[in-house]
């Protein structure tokens, strides 16, 4: 490791090696194929990829980042430079291809240039740590004959991401990479490679083979099947895929991706290593069919070890069956389905095909640790001291009350965001979500079906994303329902990027703010407002205004994220004022723990006391309290 | 391993590590299995040295070391200990809302060390924060955690690297509070064991 120069992403040093996140090798990766236009959606765990891109992207000449306003767009901007033939790609998490599906499947279909590679980056999430669904999206890519990369460690990550760009040109065929969190938010040493440097100039030629009419689209589906078959058959002698044949070997492993990683060290942990063959999958889609035959007829028992659905299981079973082979194939029948796999886990389905005894008595250590585990207390994730969804929440719970007893009880619509943690007690937020512009979208629905108020909630990011159709479709439609712009100026729960109501781009350009009150009067939403959460009766008040409205209404609930607020605040020196509870004056009534629920406001020997250490000062507790007894340090 | 709460700088501990590792030449694997949010959830991460490890995540009793940035949080992983593991406890607690709203309970810190000794591990305690905030800066809480893993001998990595990785990372006056911080703990550790 050179001491002298900082070695970063970017650094053109082949050999030297970094310690690096999953997602920031791919960014490497990415550099080192030459990528020209990159574009993505914010999601977790895909963020850090185009983070880390932009970051490098003042030190790549040539080389364009943006945060588009939704995968479909993302996709479609990324296809479009494509076409125009430079290396292009798209940045999504698993959900995220969900949206950007229907250009994707009109993508595939049509043939990549050379100099032209086109990559969707797709990062599952396994557990679902931050995602609603747990979905395989290796489903998503056969369906659309998408080839698909998928790499076991971060150095993989890494090489994959670079060979997705050749093989894309190479088949002339859109390709995907595949990641999941555990290659994403995993770190490794990786050694880097040359980086590709010349930049080709971006160029147009008419060529109706890039139009989706059914004359042409007809054709590029014949050369698609052309081409897949064409991949399916070098799929055999790719790299990525590694078949290891043990003479004698009765067990037989075929692992994929990042269960690759798992089942190595099974197999070591239970000394079966040298007594076992083994098939790595580096390419799901289509799977090396010569290289599953091969280890089938060589071995008595297979078994499959891979993430979330049998995608290569199911496959496998295809092969073994039209090659009228008898070998025993196990997969989800001893693998999990749900959840993320572990060394563990590959442990006891081998021992489960085998009879092997795992190397630890598992079972026994999840019995001895029972009893502690249960004495930890829960620590769902809450929003921040200071946060304003908190505020707006409470002022929106205020409003109801208020309006209950002439209009009803509420339904809460909501969406995905930072914001989906009010959900939880106090604050009980939303009764239903299902994905990004839901909060608006669903409210449309469960208006047209209960005589009951709705309010949708969605984010600022989200309104752009994908609120904004839901937003017309009410007025449109003249549907009543209220609905909250949660408007925090930035994407906060992916870590704060910028979107068109920030003013500025991913490459830190300036740029024209687009603020989601214009959008909603220039959309003839006939009741708009904007408010400023942290003035809490002004706030209520308006809400409930705009939930008697009879007929749609927006607000804009507008303060910026208190983690942007509290490092601006850093920068410029400026302290803030904690407040604290003043036991001569509180009654004990509990509106402030009831309400609110900060986590600054504690609980202490029956007295209501603020951790001054957490207080963010934002003074809300203080306007709520019924009696004042909440008051803020240097004497207000 | 080192596991703790959102906002505790789990997660750089692990990075730093990992860097200094692959400075002093070593083969890394790691990983964070985090909640969504930015704060307030339970985090744990695994930095596995050495060549042998493929997996990112360290499997059960497989654990050398495990940094504890909060007490009650080790309770969640004594099944990745083993007899000779090294506990490292910072003993401030941190509190969480559902136990405010009577929703859950916090061990008390007799009960942690007793299901501790249980395991038969070595345990060194410190109150990391307030050792953090005497030398200046709370924030600086994960520094002295990762001065006292150092100060164990249990890491196969020279401290000239970890701190020069620190100083690459935080610039040079945020680093020498850092290095303040790390120093403390370190001879904490070393005359604990």
């Amino acid at each position: 490791m050179g001491k002298s120069q900082k070695l970063t992403v970017s650094s053109d040093s082949p050999g030297s090696t970094m310690y690096l996140l999953g997602n920031a090798a791919i960014a490497r990766g990415a550099i080192e194929a030459g990528v020209q236009v990159v574009t993505a959606y914010p999601g977790t765990p895909s963020s850090e990829i185009t983070e880390t891109l932009i970051e490098a992207a003042a030190a790549i000449p040539g080389m364009y980042v943006e945060w588009s306003v939704n995968e479909k767009v993302a996709m479609e901007v990324a296809l479009g430079a494509s076409i125009c033939g430079v290396r292009s790609m798209a940045i999504m998490k698993s959900v995220g291809v969900n949206v950007a599906h229907d250009p994707l499947m009109t993508a595939s279909y049509m043939p990549v240039k050379p100099n032209s590679g086109f990559v969707l980056v797709d990062a599952d999430d396994p557990s679902q740590w931050s995602s609603q669904t747990e979905q395989d999206n290796r489903y998503i890519a056969e369906h659309a004959y998408l080839p698909v990369l998928e790499p076991s460690t971060v150095q993989e990550a890494k090489d994959m991401m670079k060979s997705a760009f050749d093989l894309s040109e190479e088949f002339g065929q859109m390709f995907m990479l595949r990641t999941v969190t555990r290659i994403s938010h995993a770190h490794s040493d990786v050694r880097l490679g040359e980086i590709k440097k010349d930049k080709p100039q971006g160029f147009f030629e008419r060529d109706l083979q890039y139009t989706c009419v059914p004359e042409y689209s007809r054709r590029n589906r014949t050369t698609m099947l052309d081409r897949f078959k064409k991949i399916k058959e070098a799929a055999n002698d790719m790299p990525w895929n590694e078949l290891s044949l043990v003479g004698g070997a009765k067990l037989g492993v075929v692992a994929c991706g990042i269960s690759y990683a798992y089942a190595i060290e099974a197999l070591r942990w239970m000394g079966l290593e040298d007594k076992t063959s083994v098939l790595k999958i580096g390419t799901p889609h289509p799977l090396p069919e010569r290289l599953v035959r091969q280890l089938l007829e060589s071995v008595g028992l297979v078994l499959v070890v891979e993430e979330v659905e049998p995608f290569v299981e199911n496959h496998v079973r295809i092969i073994a069956n039209s090659a009228a082979i008898t070998t025993p194939i196990h997969g989800k029948d001893v693998v999990p389905i749900q959840f993320e796999l572990s060394v563990r886990k590959v442990c006891e389905a081998i021992s489960k095909v085998t009879g092997v005894s795992t190397p630890v008595d598992f079972a026994a250590i999840d019995e001895a640790v029972k009893e502690p585990k249960a004495l930890t207390p829960s620590r769902p994730p809450t929003l921040c001291t200071g946060c304003p969804h908190r505020a707006s929440y409470y002022a929106i719970n205020r409003a109801m009350r208020k309006v209950k007893e002439d209009l009803g009880e509420h339904i809460y619509t909501g969406d995905i965001g930072c914001y989906s943690l009010a959900i939880y007690p106090p604050l009980d937020g939303c009764d239903i979500a299902t994905c990004m512009g839901s909060g608006f979208g669903l409210a449309n629905g469960v208006a047209r079906a209960s005589k009951r108020p709705v309010l949708g909630t969605l984010g600022d990011s989200t309104f752009f994303h994908s609120g904004m159709p839901a937003m017309v479709n009410a007025v449109f439609n003249n549907t009543r329902i209220t609905m909250v712009v949660l408007d925090n100026s930035a994407t906060a729960m992916t870590g704060f990027q910028p979107h068109p109501g920030t003013g500025v781009t991913a490459m830190g350009e300036q740029t024209t703010r687009i603020d989601p009150e214009d959008v909603a009067r220039a959309c003839k939403v006939p009741f708009v407002a904007v408010i400023d959460p942290f003035e809490v009766k002004h706030s209520i008040e308006v809400l409930e205004d705009a939930i008697r409205f009879e007929g749609p209404a927006l607000v804009v609930s507008r303060r910026p994220c208190e983690i942007i607020a509290a490092s601006q605040r850093r920068r410029n020196g400026e302290q803030i004022q904690p407040y604290y509870v003043d036991r001569d004056v509180c009654t004990k009534c509990d509106l402030c723990i009831d309400a609110l629920g900060c986590p600054a406001i504690l609980v202490d020997g029956g007295d209501i006391m603020i951790d001054r250490t957490e207080c963010a000062g934002c003074g809300v507790c203080a306007q709520i309290c019924p009696v004042k007894a909440i008051k803020q340090d240097g004497g207000k | 391993m080192i596991c703790g709460v959102g906002g505790q700088g789990v997660v750089t501990m692990s990075e730093l590590l990992g860097s200094a590792a692959v400075g002093d030449g070593q083969r890394v694997k790691g990983s964070e299995i985090l909640g969504m949010a930015q704060r307030g959830g339970r985090v744990v991460s695994s930095v596995r040295i050495g060549g042998r490890a493929v997996a990112p995540l360290t499997p059960e009793t497989a654990c050398d070391v495990m940094l504890a940035a909060e007490p009650s949080e080790v309770l969640h992983y004594l099944g990745y200990l083993n007899k000779d593991s090294l506990v490292i406890l910072n003993m401030r607690r941190l509190i969480p809302y559902t136990v405010v709203l009577g929703e859950s309970k916090y061990p008390d810190l007799e009960t942690i060390m007793n299901l501790l000794s249980v395991t038969g591990v070595k345990v060194v305690t410190l109150d990391a924060t307030r050792i953090a905030s005497d030398a200046g800066n709370k924030r600086t809480t994960n520094m002295v955690m990762l001065g006292a893993l150092f100060g164990s001998g249990r890491v196969p990595i020279r401290v000239e690297t970890i701190k020069s990785v620190i100083s690459e990372r935080f610039g040079v006056r945020v680093a020498q509070l850092n290095h303040k911080a790390f120093d403390l703990g370190y001879d904490l550790a070393k005359s604990a064991l």
